[in-house]
């Protein structure tokens, strides 16, 4: 046993190293994509095009959620089956700004969304007003997500609401939801959401060199998040949430509020999945409360068990590798993708507990110890 | 022994058979009789025909009717002088025997009513229906004629309501006069008719009351009081009415959900399973019934009578069904998480993923029809309040599972085993409880449930691929609200969440109210964090 | 009623007719204890007496349905704990060990150590702590105490289950609490562990108020001071260890059937 956990704490370290190496693959790629569209013209076969582009900052905000999540679950231990519902509210508020950027070019040439216009509607309603403002827009994905993520994990934290039930609430939060945004007279647009998207930052929103710098913010925030989540484990707080997650009754009984720190880390994630649902909104160009169905949210969770719970880099190879899967078969197999999804989260839940990273980190320490095992003996009989 | 089983068998049959036999046969004497009299009216003059009429009007045959519309339109002919012919549509019949036959449209002379007759008859084919043997239809036209008001038919009412025997029938044909009263009668008798109508409680009463003292210039005191009161009565049984209906309406949704939920609570609240398929085992039972039905229709034809059971072979299939698939996933993948109760709910949301892929593949994307036999199709009516039969099946059916679950947990010999393998598995097992089996039957007889469930939706929603997605979040809240691994607590919380979620509804709208429903819940856990019945446990960290 | 034995000194904890049913089944029952200040007291009692739910009152893991649950602080100022959470009972320097071991397994020794320390532990103070020289040195000190220097960047759950035993001792000790409620140290030690177990909580005499439950009798006999023994959820006996060994009362209720299960 001891022998096992020791060596796991040498995994640990063996894990870092590789994430660095990893991360500096990434980083280039996240680089070199932007500039193969920039510099190479459409026939070269090193063009990037501002389609694939699109796809890519896609899957690096969904990296983001995954890591979100991967804060709450993997090193907090609660389950959050909500989270595609911070992720959407961020959409959601940075779409509201789109939808008032297209101005009067919208089918009714009217200055309001053709969704209000269909709907009868004189004028904006007033909560709309202020998301002329793109900061306004950015700050509410933030904020919105993070006040629901405040009163939602107060009242549950505060019951102590936990583990399975924890799950099925946010779940049952993220239904609730959903019902209220497929409602028309909710103000934000019913079943269809917002799509038809014209300008950011007054930038048309269809050229490449838009779909370039949009790529390059979901670069540059995956790095940014991924190294607030890497600072915060390395404090006292980050400590303390593993210990929450390990024993919580322990960490209550040391004088710590665990209400407070669990709300703190529901808070910030639920505010780091918004930038990502505002970050994802223009590269896909639609939004709509399917994005907050029950099923969404397990999706996330399923990228974070495929890449590693509770592992720095687990989630971002989980969000990406899945996603990327999910687009070959639904091309490849359009009949029978989700049985080959479905199997694969069976198979990854039965065989790789720790994900891709635990299983290649498991790899390589197997190769290691094989490659050192010889010379070790020599040195103890002698 | 033999020989006497046979004979009651011969004397049943004879019986059944002369039961049918005299209605059959009185029927054609009736009618019969009408057409005589229908043909003597063709061929007789004014002053036969007044008798003849007279004579009609008692009788309450269809082809009265028939033969009225088509003499007014023009499609009686004479056919010589003593034969009358009957066109409906591009066929003659013989008005007195009712056969059909080839004419020669030359010989035929297009026989009228006089306008004298006209009216006559009209009041007569308006009258016609009180006097049918069908007492649906003896009541359903006594009600028109009492709303429309009309004096020219409150003697007839009046006079017919005095013979009527059936008290349904008396009571329409009373509310009836006592309406058209309203407006016809004298001072005297509006007052004993709003009266008479407020003790009845009648809900089509209500506007015409109030129309007949607002009609009035100066109605009297007494008028006023007793409208008042009348209102007030029909006012206070209409509320009644409603919140029966209310009532009944949330014990459907409930025992929905529990039915859904109860299997639910054995695998996640026993069993400590988080089956994220527990929807897909809903749709196997769904898709279990329509190929029961399919299966009837092409062997037996839908027409036939038998058809109409198919349900009753489909309840036990969709029970086994899900049974086989449940048992099947417990022992290839669920047995492996016991200890991981996270996990399990991430492995079993693909099985889910695969389930509903291969429901589309097989049976298609789009919702499978599964009609509803015709002794669950009809409706159940009590006083003013009527409820559907699919709904009384569904609550005597949830009625016994929830009695046939709990006996074969306290009664049984696997019972014992199951209550002692998940109150401590480890422990069951060492002292020679075969937890395997009991595992896999307690995952099996839940899921069975499920499949239970489907069957039963399939009577009242859409079969579809999805069909289990929209009721497991519900299903979930359920077990959590009554407190996971307590059935009684399920029980309480599924009923309890159907009349609230329905008292809301008429208030807020179906989405409104289930949103409140949801975030009444999440509230609710504030205040009791482990549902209604809590498990305790002593040890630490759980 | 038992008498309150230790009005005249100074009293730290104060149990005054406590009662805690579940589900009509009264595991604590008008219960009285008053604890003074550097005492070691033992408690012991049959299973079922109600000495874990003693301590969830105390701690504030439950909640008495009647009665008082009095902490005295050292200017004065007394504090009814029945109002306050864990978390808070904690802060004013009540520490608990439980039953198993409960310490941060993932965690290093010296990892669990500092996350013990008495410091501010709101979470804004938690990011940005760092650690100081004198924090490092409190951390020795206890990591001597419970003789677990040399392992101080293992894992945690690598420990032996008698070490993890002394770090949650130590975990406790890091938070320099007045009070220690101690829940059955010795469980699972073998006896060279129990001894210095028993030595290690002797030493701590007069430093702190350090509550005892025992099962072990050959232990309580070492460490025991004043014994209460718990019976039916109230106090049935007070005294020196020879004074209940020899009590009728306690050996009709608890010893003799004690011996009877230890053989």
């Amino acid at each position: 046993m001891g022998h096992y956990l020791t060596s796991a704490t040498q995994l640990l370290r063996l894990r870092e190293k590789c994430d660095l190496g990893i991360m500096a693959l990434i980083v280039a790629v996240m680089i070199a994509m932007p500039l193969g569209n920039a510099w190479f013209p459409s026939e070269s076969t090193l063009h990037v095009s501002g389609f694939t582009l699109g796809v890519w900052g896609k899957y690096l905000c969904y990296a983001v959620l995954a890591i979100s999540l991967n804060l709450l679950w993997g090193y907090t231990g609660l389950l959050c089956l909500g989270q595609c519902l911070f992720f959407a509210l961020g959409g959601y508020a940075f779409g509201m700004y789109l939808m008032l950027m297209i101005g009067e070019l919208g089918s009714y040439g009217s200055k309001l969304p053709d969704f209000m216009v269909f709907l009868g509607y004189e004028e904006l309603p007033i909560h709309w007003r202020p998301f002329y403002s793109p900061i306004v827009a950015i700050a509410a994905a933030m904020l919105v997500p993070g006040l629901v993520a405040l009163i939602f994990g107060t009242l549950a934290f505060r019951s102590r609401i936990k583990g399975v039930y924890f799950a099925i609430l946010t779940q049952a939060l993220t239904y609730a939801a959903a019902l209220l945004f497929f409602r028309n007279d909710f103000t934000f647009g019913g079943n269809n959401g917002f799509t038809d998207f014209r300008f950011i930052f007054g930038a048309d929103i269809r050229t490449d060199a838009t779909a370039r710098w949009l790529f390059a913010a979901s670069a540059l925030l995956l790095l940014m998040v991924y190294w607030l989540v890497a600072w915060i484990l390395e404090t006292k707080l980050g400590k303390i949430q593993r210990a929450i997650r390990d024993s919580e009754n322990r960490v209550r009984f040391s004088g710590y509020s665990t209400t407070h720190f669990k709300v703190f880390i529901f808070v910030l994630s639920a505010m780091i999945a918004g930038l990502a649902g505002a970050l994802y909104v223009p590269q896909a160009g639609i939004i709509n409360p399917s994005e907050m169905w029950p099923a969404k949210g397990l999706d996330i969770v399923v990228w974070v068990a495929v890449g590693g719970r509770g592992t720095k880099f687990g989630p971002v190879i989980g969000a990406i590798v899945v996603n990327l899967l999910k687009s070959w078969t639904t091309r490849a197999y359009p009949e029978s993708w989700l049985i080959i999804l479905g199997a694969l989260f069976v198979v990854v839940v039965l065989f790789l507990p720790n994900g891709l990273v635990g299983w290649w980190a498991q790899m390589k320490s197997k190769w290691n110890q094989r490659a050192s095992s010889t010379p070790q003996t020599d040195a103890a009989t002698a | 022994m033999n020989s006497k089983r046979r004979e009651t068998y011969l004397v049943l049959i004879y019986c059944f058979v002369m039961a049918l036999l005299p209605a059959s046969h009185g029927q054609s004497t009736e009618d019969s009789q009408a057409r005589a009299l229908l043909v003597e009216l063709v061929l007789g003059d004014d002053d036969s025909r007044a008798s003849t009429l007279e004579e009609l009007a008692n009788h309450g045959d269809p082809i009265i009717a028939t033969f009225v519309a088509g003499w007014r339109g023009g499609q009686v002919l004479r056919d010589g002088d003593d034969t009358v012919l009957l066109k409906i549509g591009e066929q003659y019949t013989d008005l007195l025997t009712g056969v059909a036959t080839q004419a020669n449209p030359e010989n035929l002379k297009v026989n009228r009513p006089s306008r004298k007759l006209r009216k006559t008859l009209k009041r007569m084919v308006d009258l016609i229906d009180l006097s049918s043997p069908d007492l649906g239809k003896r009541i359903q036209s006594a009600q028109k004629l009492g709303l429309s008001q009309n004096p020219e038919y409150l003697p007839d009412l009046k006079a017919r309501a005095a013979l009527q025997t059936d008290a349904k029938v008396k009571r329409a044909f009373n509310e009836a006069v006592w309406i058209s009263e309203l407006s016809n009668g004298t001072e005297a008798e509006k007052l004993e008719a709003i009266k008479a109508l407020g003790s009845l409680k009648s809900f089509p009463a209500r506007d015409f009351i109030e129309r007949c003292v607002s009609a009035e210039t100066e109605p009297t005191a007494e008028l006023k009081q007793a409208s008042q009161q009348a209102l007030q009565k029909i006012d206070s049984h209409r509320a009644l009415i409603d919140v029966i209906g209310t009532l009944f309406r949330g014990l459907s949704l409930g025992s929905v959900l529990l039915l859904v939920a109860y299997g639910l609570a054995i695998t996640f609240g026993q069993m400590g399973v988080i089956n994220m398929a527990h929807g897909e085992f809903i749709a196997v039972g769904g898709y279990t019934a329509y190929m029961v039905q399919n299966w009837f229709g092409s062997t037996y034809g839908e027409g036939s009578p038998l058809y109409g059971y198919y349900f009753l072979v489909a309840i036990p299939l969709a029970f086994l069904a899900a049974a086989v698939v449940g048992a099947a996933l417990e022992r290839g993948l669920i047995r492996f998480l016991y200890t991981r109760p996270l996990e399990s709910l991430l492995a079993t949301w693909g099985i889910s993923m695969i389930l509903q892929q291969s429901f589309r593949l097989y049976f298609g994307a789009a919702n499978v029809s599964v009609s509803s036999p015709p002794w669950l199709a009809g409706s159940l009516s009590v006083g003013d309040f009527s409820m559907s039969n699919s709904r009384v099946a569904l609550i005597v059916c949830v009625l016994f599972v929830v009695i046939g679950t709990r006996l074969l947990l306290t009664k049984t010999h696997w019972g014992l085993h199951v209550r002692a393998t998940m109150q401590n598995r480890q422990m069951a097992s060492c002292l020679g409880v075969p937890s395997g089996r009991v595992n896999m039957i307690t995952f099996a007889f839940g899921s069975g449930l499920a499949g239970l469930a489907g069957a039963f939706l399939s009577q009242i929603g859409n079969v579809g691929p999805s069909m289990g997605q929209t009721y497991i979040v519900d299903s979930f809240m359920v077990v959590v609200v009554g407190g996971v691994g307590n059935l009684l607590g399920a029980a309480i919380s599924s009923m309890g969440i159907g009349m609230v979620d329905q008292g809301l509804q008429p208030i807020l709208g179906p989405v409104m109210g289930k949103i409140t429903v949801l975030l009444m819940i999440i509230l609710f856990l504030q205040v009791k964090p482990g549902g209604l019945f809590p498990a305790r446990s002593r040890s630490l960290d759980d | 009623m038992v008498a309150p034995v230790y009005r005249d000194t100074d009293l730290v904890l104060s149990v005054e007719s406590a009662t805690k049913a579940f589900d009509g089944f009264k595991a604590i029952n008008d219960l009285t204890f008053y604890l003074s200040d550097g005492e070691l007291r033992t408690v012991i009692g049959p299973n079922g007496a109600g000495k874990s739910t003693f301590m969830d009152l105390i701690t504030g893991r439950a909640r008495p349905d009647v009665g008082k649950i009095i902490y005295h602080r050292s200017d004065g100022h007394d504090f009814d704990l029945t109002s306050l959470k864990e978390f808070q009972i904690n802060r004013m320097g009540i520490a608990r060990k439980f039953q198993t071991p409960s310490i941060y397994s993932k965690h290093t020794v010296y990892e669990n150590l500092i996350l013990s320390l008495n410091r501010d532990r709101g979470v804004w103070k938690a990011l940005c702590y760092q650690e100081s020289a004198e924090d490092r040195e409190e951390i020795e000190s206890v990591l001597n105490q419970i003789r677990l220097q040399d392992r101080r960047y293992e894992l945690a759950g690598s420990l032996s289950h008698g070490q993890k035993q002394w770090l949650e001792i130590g975990m406790l000790l890091a938070q320099k609490p007045r009070i220690l409620l101690v829940d059955e140290p010795a469980a699972g030690m073998s006896d060279e562990e129990t001894e210095r177990t028993g030595e290690l909580l002797l030493s701590l005499e007069g430093k702190h108020s350090v509550i005892v439950v025992e099962h072990d009798m050959v232990f309580v006999r070492q460490i025991a001071r004043q014994v209460t023994v718990l019976h039916q959820g109230s106090v049935l006996k007070e005294g020196t260890f020879s004074q209940i060994a020899t009590d009728p009362t306690v050996q009709e209720v608890y010893l003799g059937r004690t011996k009877h299960e230890a053989e």
